[in-house]
């Protein structure tokens, strides 16, 4: 971990210099190259003649590169550039086909840089005073834009296409946007009393208490009545608390200190801005821009700036959802509400804001992560002056501030928001491993001033990594190991050393474990060993550094030693399969005289060690042999059900010291249907669990999730293909019977996880009374056990309500009916077709 | 129709140039007959579900790949690049993954990160075939590893055809 600050060569230099290139410079942007890049661009812009294509360059290349860097470099008022780009737009628009083009990147740029909203718009407004034929074509081409949202159901889309709208509030004619918010709210009202657990209802209050601020700022105070209106209305949708929500919760629910309250992102915000109405709707982060002046003053044309009607913008019924399933959501935070204030309290209408903006920059840029990362470092440059800090002030320094100025941090504001996104429940909108490299690219960019706020950030999560929501730790995880891979494995250990003196059952203890293990995947076990201090060592089993695990027939203590060396050598050999049935007859003969009431279970043990140990070369290896054994495998599965959890045993035990290993030949056995899900979910809680402890290794939290996210995935295909509309009648039927089985068997995996996990959390499971009953099991590991299967229920039963929202058969039938509505409105307008061109070309 | 508009910022999910050129180089090759009926390079790569991955080191196993790569969805096929004589990992990969967005998403979020201490590069490919696991240097690994005048401990040291000139 770069956390003491590696020297930061861009600390002052990234308001100047360097950036005014644009992002094209993709991957060569890393610190590595500061120096000779800084080099270059002091070159460019004080010493080398200026190039011959700069007096060439067109129109549109210039309006396209001012427009794409508004507000990048604080050289400049953002406010002129605006005004200088709304000059030579209007000097500029009548050229070819300049207009069209023009706002091709304009409405893009609103949707790609949300940041760059109000200052796009600031363009529109100054173009608005000489040419207001501009307003009229930005309008014409947002309003086609949001439409396609609107059909869609794009909401992110229309949310941000609808703040444009709003920042230039003033120059529409009545009340502007606001009866278009009305609207809004009146659809939303229709969703929620339709469906108790309805969501985009929730969605478009959100988009309304978010388009509010902005637009009052740009509208001014003539339209406050509107907003107080608005924000009585939305009080009961916001204040509710829908049956769902407590799946999207961070911190398990019944967590005597949650380190941080439950606020759903909604409810906060009906709070916020009532305090915000409290104090005079003040938004003192939205950046703000003066009026034009004048140009006319000798009276020859009164300067009132020409208003403009708000373009015609209507819901259809029923609202597209989208593609996306959507959630309640919770507002995460790291920092807010702490001792020093380094980010908006949450009872202020800026942390909604400047997080709702933040999150849009980094989902909307998936994908380019070096753009979204630049943003972020530069976040200060997009809020009014005085909301931050200066970059990098140290965590120490915000003491010395003087009172009345602000002390958020602008680094502490991004990391915030990207960890809200990496613990946002169900899921986020992207992979998480994008927001992994957000992280590492925001490091690589700004060291100092990024390094130590997620020093903090990690310091704050694993203070409470015992509390957090299961999934969610794993998350953590998950982006601890990876992320500390891309920084040469440094971290502050020693912080933790003395968490090592829990026991081993304890989250946090499992918590470093884990992370070793993983840390070891991506690296190797030496390596690893030689990052952390001698006293985590003892962590790292000698077995782990082994080229490859002991094959543990090769003792002639083990049972059945001789035919195991026998079996590995027939594998090896390549012998024909009736050999290997030989020997495993002999294990048979042997067992049954030994008495052991399943002879498939000494013998199958015999037979897939000797695979792992065969395949034990590289992951190419074992598939290459499980390949070749395929129909032996498969026919050991459909005997008998321990012999196929002895498959599961087999794998795990031989690859006890590289967990990672077993975890992917398992759900390769998955894919050839040598195994099926609830085999391993058996094995888990049945041959694994013991009194409880079982649930305490991350590596079987991972094979459980895996396998359920296979099923998942499954059925969420089937579906998609069941709802073509286009499917020829054997299709029909055969997808129409297949779906409800496969809903039914997933049903069934997530009902034995459950009432597996149900025992464990309650503490009434027989292996944990007898253990905790004979004193073997201490009071506090059996609490900690406890715990866990508290926790892993939690994840389980969330993953299962998701599933039902998604493929239940409620879901199903919403979905058929929109289809079908859809499919109307298509012929409808396939038929008014023509006359609806026509009006659009009347209007223009 | 809407037009297909251009993102604000670069792409990190394109074909590199490197790709494209390695296209314009076959297609000039061909005569113009067949040019016409090949589909076009775009075309194939718009459905890749296949990666390229270069810069590995040559000690860089599938497991690491595999903990690595699978971070973006299920991997259906992973090939490592070998020496062609020697028959050793010598730097390279092929990664398939089951659909095509995984291996954008890929592009985008792992290309350019590090593994194993390094920085990979990813490509999109048109798809593995057998005989593209080998390296086709002169002298069995990859061509860049025969002339690199820079040492490079994980990639055998100096380029192979520069460590045989300064022997002699």
């Amino acid at each position: 971990m770069a956390d003491e600050g590696r020297f930061d060569r861009r600390r002052d230099g990234g308001r100047d210099g360097g950036r005014d290139r644009g992002y094209d410079r993709g991957y060569n942007r890393g610190y590595n190259n500061n120096r000779k890049r800084r080099y270059e661009d002091d070159e460019d812009n004080d010493r080398a003649p200026p190039r011959r294509r700069r007096y060439e360059e067109p129109s549109l290349g210039k309006l396209r590169r001012m427009l794409l860097e508004i507000a990048e470099t604080s050289m400049k008022l953002p406010e002129d550039e605006a005004k200088d780009i709304a000059r030579l737009l209007g000097d500029t628009f009548e050229e070819g086909d300049l207009r069209t083009k023009f706002f091709d990147i304009f409405v893009q740029l609103l949707i790609d840089q949300p940041f760059k909203i109000p200052f796009a718009a600031a363009v529109v407004f100054y173009a608005n005073d000489t040419k207001p034929e501009i307003t009229t074509e930005a309008l014409k081409r947002t309003t086609e834009r949001i439409l396609e949202a609107v059909n869609e159901g794009d909401w992110k889309e229309f949310k941000l296409l609808l703040r444009f709208f709003a920042c230039l509030q003033n120059l529409f004619e009545g009340d502007g946007v606001f009866t278009l918010l009305h609207q809004l709210f009146d659809s939303a009202v229709d969703l929620q009393s339709a469906n108790e657990n309805d969501v985009v209802g929730l969605e478009l209050v959100k988009i309304i208490l978010l388009t509010i601020p902005y637009a009052l700022v740009a509208g001014g105070s003539d339209y406050q009545g509107q907003a107080s209106e608005l924000l009585q209305k939305t009080e009961i949708v916001a204040s509710m608390k829908l049956p769902l929500e407590t799946i999207v919760e961070p911190y398990a629910e019944d967590s005597k200190e949650k380190p941080f309250p439950y606020h759903s992102i909604i409810g906060l915000l009906q709070t916020q801005l009532q305090n915000e109405a409290g104090s005079g709707w003040e938004f003192g982060c939205i950046p703000r821009f003066s009026k034009p002046v004048p140009r006319h003053l000798d009276g020859e044309s009164a300067p009132t700036s020409h208003k403009h009607p708000f373009p015609a913008i209507s819901l259809p019924s029923p609202v597209n959802p989208g593609t996306k399933p959507l959630f309640p959501e919770a507002f995460f935070s790291l920092y807010a509400d702490q001792e020093v204030e380094t980010v908006p309290p949450t009872s202020n209408i800026a942390a909604s804001l400047l997080r709702d903006a933040i999150v849009d920059t980094i989902d909307q840029l998936d994908f380019n992560r070096i753009a979204a990362a630049k943003l972020l470092v530069e976040v200060d440059c997009y809020w009014q002056t005085g909301t931050f800090v200066p970059r990098a002030t140290g965590y120490d320094k915000l003491k010395d501030i003087p009172e009345g100025q602000s002390t958020w941090k602008p680094e502490d504001m991004v990391v915030d928001a990207v960890f809200s996104q990496i613990f946002k429940l169900p899921n986020p909108e992207h992979k998480l491993v994008y927001y992994h490299s957000v992280i590492t690219e925001a490091c690589k960019i700004a060291p100092a001033a990024i390094a130590p706020s997620l020093g903090r950030a990690i310091r704050f999560i694993f203070k409470n990594v015992d509390v957090m929501d299961l999934e969610l730790s794993y998350r953590f995880l998950d982006w601890f190991s990876h992320h500390l891979s891309n920084f040469e494995f440094r971290w502050k250990w020693t912080e933790w050393t003395e968490d090592l003196q829990r026991p081993d059952l304890h989250p946090k203890k499992a918590f470093i474990s884990a992370a070793l293990e993983k840390e070891i995947r991506l690296s190797f076990a030496k390596r690893i060993r030689s990052t952390v201090p001698e006293d985590y060592h003892p962590l790292i089993s000698a077995g782990t550094e082994k080229d490859r695990p002991d094959f543990k027939y090769d003792d002639d203590q083990t049972p059945f030693s001789e035919e195991g060396k026998k079996i590995l050598v027939q594998i090896k050999k390549k012998v024909p399969d009736s050999e290997i049935q030989e020997t495993i007859e002999a294990i048979h003969t042997k067992a049954a005289e030994l008495g052991i009431g399943d002879v498939m279970v000494p013998s199958t043990d015999a037979f897939v060690t000797s695979i792992c140990c065969v395949g034990s070369k590289s992951l190419s290896h074992v598939l290459f042999c499980i390949e070749r054994h395929k129909e032996r495998l498969l026919s050991i599965s459909q005997t008998s059900e321990a012999a196929r959890r002895q498959i599961v045993s087999s794998v795990v035990k031989y690859w006890k010291d590289q967990p990672g290993v077993a975890v992917y030949i398992l759900d390769k056995l998955l894919n050839y249907s040598i195994l099926v899900p609830m085999t391993l979910a058996q094995w888990a809680f049945l041959d694994h669990l013991g009194a409880g402890e079982g649930l305490a290794d991350s590596w079987v939290y991972e094979i459980l999730w895996n396998t359920v996210g296979k099923v998942v995935r499954s059925l969420r295909t089937i579906l998609t293909v069941k709802l073509k509309t286009d499917l020829q009648p054997e299709q029909r039927a055969s997808i129409d019977k297949a779906f409800p089985e496969e809903r039914e068997r997933m049903r069934d995996l997530f009902a034995y996880i459950q009432d597996s996990l149900k025992p464990v959390a309650e503490g009434s499971a027989d292996r944990y009374l007898e253990k905790s009953g004979s004193g073997e099991l201490s009071d506090e590991d059996a609490a900690i056990i406890r715990e866990w299967g508290k926790r892993w229920l939690a994840v389980f039963t969330r993953k299962a309500l998701v599933e039902e929202a998604v493929v239940g058969e409620l879901a199903v039938e919403a979905k058929v009916r929109l289809i079908a509505a859809e499919a109307e409105t298509e012929s409808q307008v396939a038929a008014d077709g023509h006359s609806a061109t026509n009006d659009e070309d009347e209007q223009i | 129709m809407p037009r297909q508009l251009r993102n604000t910022v670069e792409r990190l999910d394109k074909p590199s140039s490197y790709a494209a050129s390695k296209n314009r180089r076959r297609k000039n090759y061909r005569d113009g007959d067949d040019r016409d009926k090949t589909p076009e390079f775009e075309d194939k790569l718009k459905e890749a579900t296949t990666l390229y991955v270069g810069n590995l080191s040559f000690y860089t196993t599938e497991e690491q790949i595999h903990e690595l790569f699978a971070k973006c969805g299920e991997i259906k096929r992973l090939v490592m690049g070998l020496d062609r004589f020697q028959k050793t990992p010598c730097g390279f990969c092929f990664v398939e993954y089951y659909t095509h967005q995984d291996a954008l998403d890929c592009m985008k979020y792992i290309g350019g990160t590090k593994l194993d201490e390094r920085i990979i590069r990813t490509d999109l490919d048109e798809g593995f075939v057998e005989g593209r696991q080998y390296g086709r240097g002169k002298s069995g690994g990859q061509v860049r590893d025969e002339y690199r005048d820079e040492y490079d401990p994980g990639r055998g040291g100096y380029g192979r055809a520069l460590a045989e000139d300064l022997g002699d």
